[in-house]
């Protein structure tokens, strides 16, 4: 019921399409000018400037605008300068529908990218699938995996499914015996939880109480008296950060020592705010993080550092390699493929085996060799699965006095 | 299912419920004196979490002034709504009023997080273990919460019972023609309805904040269960929409141990129906002759 019109967000948003604008028009006057010739390819950005994913939303703009640049540099791709329209998808599918519809209708984009939050993907996916285009989202729901019929969705970001075997796996490394799973009532979280369970019960042992909660409710404590009675050593919290802050100010109160798994993105900053350092000693938290190590990232990072002056995080690492696995997709089909053949060559250029690339310009130079290249991205190694899914590693924080500390990475090849 | 698991449950059904009774009695008040139901009260709340929030971060108040703060704002903000808004509809069909008090609670909500976002909050509390009796575990806070709810509540009775300003409201609530016929001032009555219903969603929005966190939507999703208590109580009976209240809050709690957390509200809707089948006035309500 928040159908409310909230001037400061549409003018923001106006603002912030204008800006998208303006710095696309030096890029796309230059391919006027000369070097990428051929008709420009329009890639469709909606990320969430607004809501829960404005945190990311601005830094994979960036991230998006940085490849752009790095393609458009290098002459385009297939000869085509690459431009982008932005939409503010403000964190609801509803807002993201319009928007997606504004992008295909209207700016008649090839792609849509940068889609950060499940709901999001899930409401526009019929919109790509009916226009047949792809769309390149970070988003996390299983659902999307089995809802993607015509394999034109790829994912940057590990699906919850994975997560859910990753805190089972980090959950028997520290020694855990005896865990209990507690989620939001989501399909991602949900989601999360049954392949906690699943994965858990597989690796033998059992799941000592597994409970699903209603969203928006003032407590839990009856929900959680209930996990609590079965003596678990650690819960599987499945949460987004406000219900979280709830159910750990009562557990605290009430004074069981337990330990608990969440997801990094839940996990944060305003979670030790709220509750203080006390309460939060020990949770661990568990994020996909950028491949640090390889020489995309390091580059990528570098030059977002000196684009923005901050440091990026995995989603902006996940919209640089958009652009780059995108363009190195359309260079691979040919100048005038259409877009059925780009989608099929994704996993061409970026899956093994093939020559490693770590960029644009490399991944081009070789392709028009005849080589087959195998693009290693700077948020993770890029290979994408049946379901068009790429998988990051997982990095295990602790928080400890207050702060994220970073522990252990486990592979995303789990 | 074990007593303790019961007990505890019914413990925090319990203060669940007397928080809530706030808002209930504000929402009761105003169907029995103003005659419509106000959609405000969740957003009234919020409000009242939201100024405590800004009262401790910008004026470093202490957690109770904080709460005192935040009653009294809301107050003066219900009034304005109600000398800007419903005074002028008195006259209207209860329609106009209840589209009305939906718009004043979009107007609330949209200033919040015009100015204050969409992310959560928190107010400064401290968080302290639990007093436990053998199993029988009662967080402090809760019972801070508890008897703040209760003292309140017995204030506004004690006012509405024994008060000449207290017969006066309920004259109006009863007959308002014949009430003002008798010389009964009616401005000054909805004044002070429109004060009480301010302080007591304030005052219920902080205690809230307390116990939850604070976002946009904490009020609004109370309440169709407030809604749903008011009708259970008895709609327009102070001690019905308490009474409600506990009952909704208690079955809710102790009905999740049995069906299991994703059907609590379900079971508290199942109580709902039952008792409106023994008794479709509700537990306190009388039966009107329709004029």
């Amino acid at each position: 019921m928040s159908q409310t019109i909230n001037t400061g967000r549409r003018q923001f948003t106006l603002a912030s399409a204008a800006a998208g604008v303006a710095s696309v028009l030096p890029f796309w006057a230059r391919a006027q000018a000369g070097t990428p010739k051929g008709e420009p390819i329009k890639i469709g950005v909606l990320t969430s400037m607004t809501g829960t994913g404005g945190v990311y939303g601005p830094g994979m703009l960036q991230a998006m605008r940085l490849a752009v640049d790095e393609v458009n540099a290098a002459g385009g791709a297939s000869g085509r300068a690459l431009q982008l329209f932005n939409e503010d998808d403000q964190t609801r599918p509803d807002a993201a529908v319009l928007a997606a519809r504004k992008l295909v209708d209207i700016s008649k984009v090839d792609v849509i990218a940068g889609v950060w939050s499940s709901s999001v993907a899930l409401a526009i996916l019929p919109i790509t699938n009916g226009a047949g285009i792809m769309m390149l989202n970070t988003s996390g729901s299983p659902d999307l995996k089995t809802e993607d019929k015509l394999d034109l969705v790829w994912q940057y970001q590990a699906a919850n499914d994975v997560f859910g075997k990753a805190f089972a796996q980090i959950a028997r490394q520290r020694g855990f015996k005896n865990p209990a799973v507690m989620a939001f009532n989501n399909s991602t979280f949900v989601g999360q939880a049954n392949y906690f369970r699943k994965a858990w019960e597989e690796g033998g042992g059992k799941v000592a109480a597994y409970v699903i909660y209603e969203p928006n409710q003032t407590t839990y404590r009856t929900e959680l008296g209930r996990v609590l009675a079965s003596k678990p050593d650690v819960i599987a919290l499945s949460s987004y950060t406000p219900d979280a802050t709830i159910i750990l100010k009562e557990w605290y109160q009430n004074g069981q020592p337990c330990k608990f798994i969440m997801p990094g993105w839940s996990a944060n900053e305003n979670l030790i705010k709220a509750l203080g350092t006390e309460a939060t000693e020990g949770i661990i938290a568990v994020s996909n993080v950028a491949a640090t190590d390889h020489p995309t990232f390091k580059h990528f990072d570098t030059a977002f550092r000196k684009l923005t002056g901050r440091e990026p995080d995995v989603f902006a690492a996940e919209c640089y390699d958009m652009i780059i696995s995108y363009a190195l997709a359309v260079e691979a089909a040919g100048p005038n493929a259409d877009l059925k053949t780009i989608n099929t060559k994704m996993r061409t250029v970026t899956n093994a085996p093939g020559t490693k690339v770590t960029g644009f310009s490399q991944g081009r130079d070789l392709l028009r060799k005849g080589e087959k290249i195998d693009y290693d991205g700077a948020s993770s190694t890029l290979e994408f699965g049946a379901a068009g899914d790429a998988v990051p590693d997982f990095g295990v924080f602790e928080i400890l006095g207050g702060k994220l500390v970073a522990k252990e990475v486990i592979s995303g090849t789990i | 299912m074990d007593w303790l698991s019961i007990i505890n449950a019914g413990i925090n059904g319990t203060v669940l419920g007397l928080l809530l009774a706030l808002p209930a009695l504000a929402v009761t008040l105003v169907f029995g004196i103003a005659r419509f139901p106000n959609v405000a009260t969740g957003d009234y709340m919020t409000l009242g979490a939201y100024v405590a929030v800004a009262a401790q971060t910008f004026g470093g108040l202490s957690l109770a002034a904080s709460g005192l703060f935040a009653s009294l704002t809301v107050g003066v903000v219900s009034l304005f709504f109600y000398f800007w808004v419903f005074r002028a509809l008195a006259k209207r069909p209860l329609v106009s009023r209840l589209i009305a008090s939906i718009g004043v609670a979009f107007a609330v909500r949209s200033t919040i997080t015009f100015f204050a976002g969409h992310h959560q909050y928190n107010i400064e509390a401290p968080l302290v273990r639990a007093w436990n009796f053998n199993g029988i575990r009662i967080l402090p806070t809760d019972a801070y919460i508890a008897v703040t709810a209760i003292v309140a509540l017995t204030l506004v009775f004690m006012l509405m019972r024994f008060t000449p300003m207290g017969r006066r409201m309920r004259a109006v609530a009863d007959n308002p023609e014949l009430a003002s016929a008798s010389g009964i001032n009616a401005r000054r009555v909805m004044v002070l309805l429109w004060a009480i219903v301010g302080i007591f969603c304030g005052l219920g929005g902080f205690l809230l904040g307390v116990k939850a966190v604070v976002i946009p939507e904490l009020g609004f999703e109370l309440l169709l269960t407030i809604f749903a208590a008011v009708i259970l109580g008895g709609i327009g009976t102070p001690i019905g929409a308490v009474v409600g209240i506990l009952v909704f809050g208690i079955s809710q709690e102790i009905g999740s141990l049995y069906v299991g957390p994703a059907y609590k509200i379900v079971m508290a809707f199942l109580v709902l129906l039952c008792v409106l089948l023994l008794r479709p006035q509700g537990i306190f309500g009388r039966i009107q002759a329709a004029r």
